[in-house]
């Protein structure tokens, strides 16, 4: 087992150095100011490992260069947030202190009124996506009357709606959730439908014989036979739905991760910009990691069935 | 023809599917104690027959009674096993046989008692915790057995469970049902198209023939119980499924005839 761990480690570094090497290489090949290496030329350690890869390409870095690590913890921590901490949390308790905390760092203000929009659009998303591709499942007049029209949403791009969206709802808060929740309902609506037609009639069948009621049907055999394919839906859905976030940030009333975006590049703040992206990135990978592990520990029979 | 009292009372049952009728006419009695092996060329509507008489399926014609019930829905007390198994892929072998009796609200301690003494007698322990697809397929119908077992039903109904089977594991199944049939001798609808296996499992064996079928023949089997593998070997056996053989093949024949009026 420790051997596996080793060796799973080794893998996980491998990759991480794989990511910065071509992250750094890039970025001093094409030294400018759009591109902003991982550690940047700022500090003496950093110089030195920039000069050596520049060389590498017979070039030298001749102005310090901030780089995208060490911007994103400078944002992170842009205001006193610690002192922010303790100003409150001494009073009011700890969960107030990182409250104000968060409040006080520009950077996690931003992600976390991002992750506000992105929670409640993927809820919506995946609450009616499920909800409406399993009912499909045994409804097939429903399933008659909507499918074409899923498909040909689920095909549309929906930056594309955006200006609509604007139009009608305006760019507050609850345009902007509607916006996620469009980009993300289509694939898991679409793979949850998919897999409600996949349901085999002998599962519906051997229910009925066992005497089934309808809401035991569900619970017994649809959700359970369904589920996987809408956790695939949702993985696909995270994605986009985080793409729908920052659409919306940068189109509707600029706001969180997406405002920052927009300003950080306005200032020709490369390593801004990429800091605010890592973050993103960082959350979809997360979130689809989780998902992932979630499907191999709870739908293992799945892979071993088809 | 058998002695004791009827359970399943069948009487000029008949079935279409749009202008396609598929059994008419059908009026049978099946016992108590009795096992009745329901034999036919492919596609003369046998398993549908199986699946009206459970309710599965609504008839046109006539109809069906189980304890003096008319028949509309699956009754309780009346269990099914399937040729496909129909087990859960997504519960382990234990929820699978716990199934039919979660459904009909059995309390917790019951289904904690039965289930692994089902999971006993089919052969299956130590396999409580596996899922159906780490299993052979012999091994899913035994589990198959104990989740329509569990349930302590008075009819079961067979739909060619070992049509999905290999021959010798077929063999081997065909002696557990009969040992498991012993040990709690109720009524048993047998659905199949295997002559050997209609004789070895009947009582009695009823052949449908004929578009739209109908029951032609019915051919009372008198071999004793407790059958074993002895049974097979003996000359009434070889006997009966002469007789049985004899009295499909006219029909097989026919059927080849049109397909091949060479």
């Amino acid at each position: 087992m420790n051997a596996l761990m080793s060796h799973r480690w080794s893998q996980v570094l491998l990759s991480i150095f794989t990511g910065l090497m071509i992250w750094e290489i890039a970025g001093w090949q094409f030294n400018s100011a759009f591109f902003a290496p991982v550690l940047g030329s700022d500090t003496p350690f950093a110089n030195a490992i920039a000069q050596w890869i520049a060389g590498l390409f017979g070039k030298t870095i001749a102005e310090p260069h901030p780089g995208t690590v060490p911007k994103l913890i400078s944002m992170l921590a842009a205001a006193d947030m610690r002192e922010a901490f303790w100003e409150v949390a001494g009073e009011q308790g700890w969960i107030a202190g990182v409250q104000r905390a968060v409040e006080a760092s520009t950077l996690l203000k931003a992600v976390s009124e991002s992750i506000m929009l992105f929670i409640t659009g993927l809820a919506l998303a995946l609450l009616i996506g499920l909800f409406l591709g399993m009912a499909m499942a045994r409804l097939p007049n429903l399933r008659i009357a909507l499918e074409h029209y899923i498909l040909a949403l689920y095909s549309t791009p929906m930056a594309a709606l955006i200006p609509f969206i604007l139009a009608i709802f305006g760019f507050e808060f609850w345009p902007k959730v509607l916006v996620v929740f469009l980009f993300a309902l289509f694939p898991i609506l679409y793979n949850t439908l998919e897999g409600a037609r996949s349901l085999k009639p002998e599962y519906v069948e051997v229910s009925k014989a066992f005497r089934s009621s309808e809401w035991r049907l569900w619970t017994d055999i649809i959700i359970p036979y369904t589920l996987p394919f809408g956790l695939t839906g949702l993985r696909q859905g995270i994605a986009r739905a985080l793409v729908g976030m920052v659409a919306s940030e940068i189109l509707l009333n600029p706001a969180g991760i997406g405002d920052v975006l927009v300003s950080r590049s306005q200032a020709f703040d490369m390593a801004g910009v990429l800091a605010a992206i890592t973050i993103v990135t960082v959350l979809g990978a997360t979130l689809m990691a989780s998902v992932r592990g979630f499907e191999n520990r709870y739908v293992k029979w799945r892979n071993a069935v088809r | 023809m058998s002695a004791n009292a009827a359970r399943i009372t069948i009487s000029g049952l008949g079935k279409s599917y749009g202008s396609l009728n598929v059994f008419r006419d059908i009026n049978l009695q099946v016992g108590d104690i009795e096992i009745v092996s329901i034999l036919g060329p492919s596609g003369c509507g046998k398993t549908t027959l199986l699946r009206a008489i459970d309710g599965l399926l609504p008839y046109d014609e006539g109809e069906v009674r189980i304890e003096g019930q008319l028949v509309r829905e699956p009754l309780p007390g009346v269990a099914m096993v399937f040729q496909h198994f129909g087990l859960f892929p997504w519960k382990t072998v234990a929820r699978n046989v716990a199934y039919g009796l979660e459904l009909a609200r059995a309390p917790k301690a019951e289904i904690r008692e039965k289930v692994p003494y089902f999971i006993e007698l089919v052969g299956l322990k130590g396999f409580e915790d596996c899922y159906p697809y780490e299993l052979s397929g012999g091994m899913q119908q035994r589990c198959g057995f104990a989740r329509a077992l569990a349930t302590e039903p008075n009819v079961l109904l067979m739909d060619e469970p070992f049509g999905a089977i290999d021959a010798q594991t077929r063999e081997i199944l065909q002696f557990e049902l009969l040992r498991i049939w012993n040990m709690r001798r109720t009524s048993m609808v047998f659905v199949t198209h295997s002559i050997e296996e209609a004789v070895l499992m009947g009582d009695r064996v009823i052949i449908l023939k004929g578009r739209p079928s109908t029951i032609s023949d019915v051919i009372a089997i008198d071999l004793p119980r407790p059958r074993s593998r002895e049974t097979l070997q003996s000359p009434r056996f070889a006997q009966l499924r002469e007789q049985v053989w004899a009295t499909l093949v006219d029909d097989v024949k026919r059927a080849e005839f049109v397909l091949n009026p060479a």
